[in-house]
């Protein structure tokens, strides 16, 4: 059925402040740019600049300088789509941190949000396109504590200021040590239920201890610098902040998602 | 456990027995992927003295392992250790229950009681073990090399392999008889007549490991913890676990002699522990004795000075950081503080792209454009970059324009959206060219017939907001050389220029789903962006209106009119407002009529209308000096 557009004809002074007014129609920014603007608003408080980097990237920005070496089974974690041209599609943001360093010295606070690809089958939680978010702060004597503190900060300003968050020991070859970022979870406020699965807790994000190897391949001296990098994906906080349950959602092109934005 | 170690992924409760599913990460490979791993990790958490399976054999003194076997190991760097020992005297049948279901648990098929113990001490130590039937080796031999050309092997499973030159193997005289560290063969498998046995404990290079097992596109359990690096020193206690094991299960007796290759053992490795750089990286102070107590807790020794001896099972532990790792996750991350860096007080860079592309976003916004994230895949078209491994057919190519994405989404929408309701929608992404290019393009959509200036408006608009002035629309010349020709309706495009410098693209979709379309690329107009911008001084005096109606013919240019109202006009001219285009029956053949609003105003003073006609006399009359043009009076 088509629908028709209300026509109101009315007579005297008194009109029914119950019919509803007039549709507007605006545009609608995409929620993963509205979520990017709120990450980059609360790193650039904290002094961190915003840079980008090539989507195209060779294997040596993508793992190699990354201290993820060819033939090793750490690899395995990054799904890569590869290009007959010799590059591949960046499985991470990560790549940027070098790219970064070889051109800058420290003292460095860089944010490098992204498009990253990942060979995998999509489902409602997996997609093989996705927004990333990298964050990298780099001087003489930065640490763990540190880390807590700006990483803490971001999420309570994010999710709200009874957020809590923890870190656990977790691999990642770039970092040393490396951890995972879990915080409280959204859904039961940390009392456990499905969302996340009895747990109380959520996994958004993975970071560590830039690696003395990560410095070395950059061109910085490893004993001279300390520093930290974190990465998470923009979809996942997307979903957390307005309960969206299907990832494939983001790139759908679908308007009576978009338009909700 | 996860709070000091690894994820506990699922816990299940199996008879009256639990299996627990750990995320062990790639570095822990080579320890623990094994049961007395983890054991050591829990003993280290917990403070619990670990117990290491009993392996203690009593052998058969007149059983000799080198009467049965030779060994011989061609390349020392593809297999660093080579250990094996013969078993007789055993009766080859099913195995107890309890290892049976211990297998299950694990997701390994119990085969029989000799092949079940070889699996289940990889499980419980990590070290993969293999079983030959000794009386199946052709010339007593065991040889380690890389295959020939042309060789091939049947499996244990029957599975047929050609192997290459690049894939290592267990031969005896004549053939292969096992993929080294992947797989056994089915000629020397042991089966119910099976008498003696040589059970192999090897270690091999896991690069040769991880490339043969991609080739031959075989992942197994042996190959899965090879290719990971094992510990060439945990061969010997898997081994006589093992005989252990059979000794005691299956009747049988280990020979009193391991044949043992071993050409370079390995020593553990020395590290300093400096407690100075810890507290600096993790930003907190861990007192020496605690940080030694848990060192001593995960194997590692304390030697004099600040040096730590490290387990050669540690063979993810190479650098002081790896050190720190290990105290600062058993002294728990939770204890360290979260405090503000000391840093300068310097103010972040601000990125000139993101901040115009967040304008452009927003000026579309406002114009009641909705922003689309797409793919950034293709499944066709010319000159593309060409994935080597796509997901699908949909995506075996990166997009060299977002167009098509955009009419998709048109096209899509339909169904959702009221019939005829206008569909306005952009993007701003990444597009891809052959060789290696990438760049940043803006592109919009109008869905809809006969959308050209309701787009023109759209991009007048957010150029006029993007501080980027003197833009002209020239006629689109399709070349044959330009692949996008093809979708454009001819006529009705228009190449955005500056100079003669295109700065983009406006046009109309010739096939459906209908749409007007602005191309940009982000990159040309970056560099034209401004945010000067100057006020225009407000004139005290009333403005005139008069209107012109103008006949010219079809192929005019609105804008050859407009230049010569301006140039015979002058500076008091303030604006012309064209409102009327109109191409009718009753006018002469060929001929349009175009209507403009000029107004006249001046800043010094009111216009006498004496003034404004002599001015507008002066412009029809610069109008009909063209031979076709007539002004309508």
């Amino acid at each position: 059925m088509p629908r028709k557009e209300l026509k109101i004809k009315t007579k005297g002074d008194w009109i029914d402040v119950t019919v509803p007014g007039r549709k507007i129609s605006t545009g609608h920014l995409h929620p993963l740019t509205q979520v990017r603007r709120k990450v980059e608003e609360i790193f650039q408080s904290m002094g961190f600049s915003v840079i980008e980097g090539p989507e195209m990237e060779t294997e040596w920005y993508n793992f190699d300088a990354l201290n993820i070496p060819k033939d090793h089974p750490a690899r395995d974690a990054w799904d890569t789509f590869y290009l007959k041209n010799g590059l591949l599609l960046r499985t991470h943001t990560s790549p940027v941190q070098v790219r970064y360093m070889e051109k800058h010295n420290p003292p460095l606070r860089i944010i490098v949000p992204g498009t990253v690809f990942r060979h995998e089958a999509t489902d409602a939680s997996h997609e093989f396109q996705l927004f990333q978010v990298e964050g990298l702060m780099v001087d003489k004597t930065i640490s763990v504590a540190n880390l807590k503190a700006v990483i803490g900060e971001f999420f309570c300003r994010f999710f709200g200021k009874n957020t809590k968050f923890r870190l656990r020991p977790d691999f990642f070859p770039f970092t040393e040590p490396s951890f995972d970022i879990a915080i409280t979870c959204l859904v039961c406020s940390g009392k456990g239920c499905p969302a996340c699965k009895r747990t109380g807790w959520m996994e958004v994000a993975g970071a560590g201890m830039v690696h003395p190897n990560v410095f070395k391949y950059s061109g910085l001296i490893p004993k001279n610098w300390q520093g930290w990098a974190f990465g998470f994906g923009l979809e996942r906080l997307a979903m957390l902040k307005y309960k969206i349950n299907d990832i494939r959602l983001f790139r759908s092109g679908d308007l009576r998602f978009l338009r909700q934005f | 456990m996860a709070r000091y170690f690894a994820e506990v992924e699922e816990i299940k409760k199996r008879g009256r027995d639990y299996t627990l599913d750990i995320d062990i990460k790639p570095n822990r490979g080579g320890d623990c992927f094994s049961h007395l791993g983890v054991a050591r990790e829990i003993a280290a958490i917990l403070n619990l003295k670990l117990k290491i399976p009993e392996a203690k054999v009593s052998p058969d003194k007149k059983l000799k392992s080198e009467d049965l076997v030779s060994i011989e190991v061609k390349d020392e760097k593809a297999c660093p250790r080579y250990t094996v020992g013969a078993v007789a005297g055993f009766k080859v049948g099913a195995s107890p229950r309890w290892l049976a279901d211990r297998l299950r648990a694990c997701g390994l098929k119990p085969i029989n009681n000799i092949v079940d113990i070889a699996n289940y001490v990889m499980l419980e130590t990590g070290q993969p073990l293999h079983a030959f039937d000794a009386d199946k080796l052709e010339g007593k031999k065991l040889i380690v090399r890389f295959a020939r050309e042309r060789e091939g092997i049947v499996a244990l499973d029957e599975g047929k392999y050609d192997l290459s030159r690049d894939i290592l193997v267990i031969a005896d005289a004549k053939n292969p008889t096992a993929v080294a560290g992947i797989k056994g063969g089915r000629l020397s498998g042991i089966d119910k007549k099976t008498k003696t046995i040589v059970l192999e404990s090897a270690n091999f290079d896991s690069r040769i490991i991880r490339k043969g097992s991609q080739k031959l596109k075989l992942r197994t359990d042996a190959s899965w913890r090879f290719e990971h690096g094992l510990d060439p020193n945990l061969t010997e206690l898997a081994v006589r676990r093992a005989g252990f094991l059979i000794q005691k299960m299956a009747g049988g007796k280990m020979a009193q002699s391991l044949l043992d290759f071993y050409p370079k053992k390995v020593f553990p490795k020395r590290i300093s522990l400096d407690l100075n750089y810890a507290e600096t990286l993790l930003g907190i102070k861990i007192p020496k004795t605690t940080a030694t107590n848990i060192l001593k807790r995960l194997g590692f020794r304390i030697l004099k000075g600040s040096k730590v001896e490290v387990p050669t099972i540690r063979r993810d532990i190479s650098l002081p950081e790896d050190l720190i790792e290990e105290v600062g996750r058993i002294y728990g991350y939770e204890k360290i503080p979260a405090l503000f860096p000391q840093a300068s007080l310097i103010p972040p860079e601000r990125n000139q792209e993101l901040f115009w592309e967040n304008k452009i976003r927003d000026v579309l916004k406002e114009a009641g454009f909705t922003e689309i994230y797409n793919y950034s895949f293709l499944p066709a078209g010319r000159n593309l970059v060409e994935l080597k491994n796509p997901l699908s057919r949909e995506q075996k190519y990166l997009r060299n324009s977002l167009i098509p994405s955009l009419l998709k989404n048109i096209q899509n929408n339909k169904n959702y959206l009221k019939p005829g309701e206008e569909i306005r929608i952009f993007e701003v992404g990444k597009i891809f060219q052959r060789p290696r290019q990438e760049e940043k393009m803006l592109t919009g959509a109008i869905s809809g017939d006969d959308k050209f200036y309701e787009a023109k408006g759209v991009v007048d608009l957010l150029l006029q907001k993007l501080g980027i002035a003197n833009v002209w629309y020239d006629d689109y010349q399709a070349s044959p050389k330009d692949s996008s020709s093809d979708w454009w309706q001819p006529g009705r495009c228009a190449e955005i220029k500056i100079g003669q410098r295109e700065i983009g693209f406006l046009g109309e979709i010739k096939k459906e789903p209908k749409a007007a379309i602005f191309d940009f690329n982000f990159s040309l107009l970056q560099k034209l962006f401004s945010e000067e911008h100057e006020y225009r001084f407000l004139s005290r005096y009333p403005e005139a209106v008069r209107d012109l109606a103008v006949l010219v013919p079809l192929l005019t240019k609105v804008e050859a009119v407009l230049n010569i109202i301006a140039g015979a006009g002058g500076v008091l001219v303030r604006d012309v407002d064209l409102f009327d285009i109109y191409e009718g029956e009753e006018l002469p053949g060929g001929k349009k009529n175009l209507a403009f609003h000029i107004i006249y105003q001046s800043d010094k003073k009111t216009l006498t209308s004496q003034e404004v006609e002599t001015i507008h006399q002066k412009i029809i009359k610069a109008l009909e000096k063209k031979p076709k043009w007539q002004v309508r009076k």
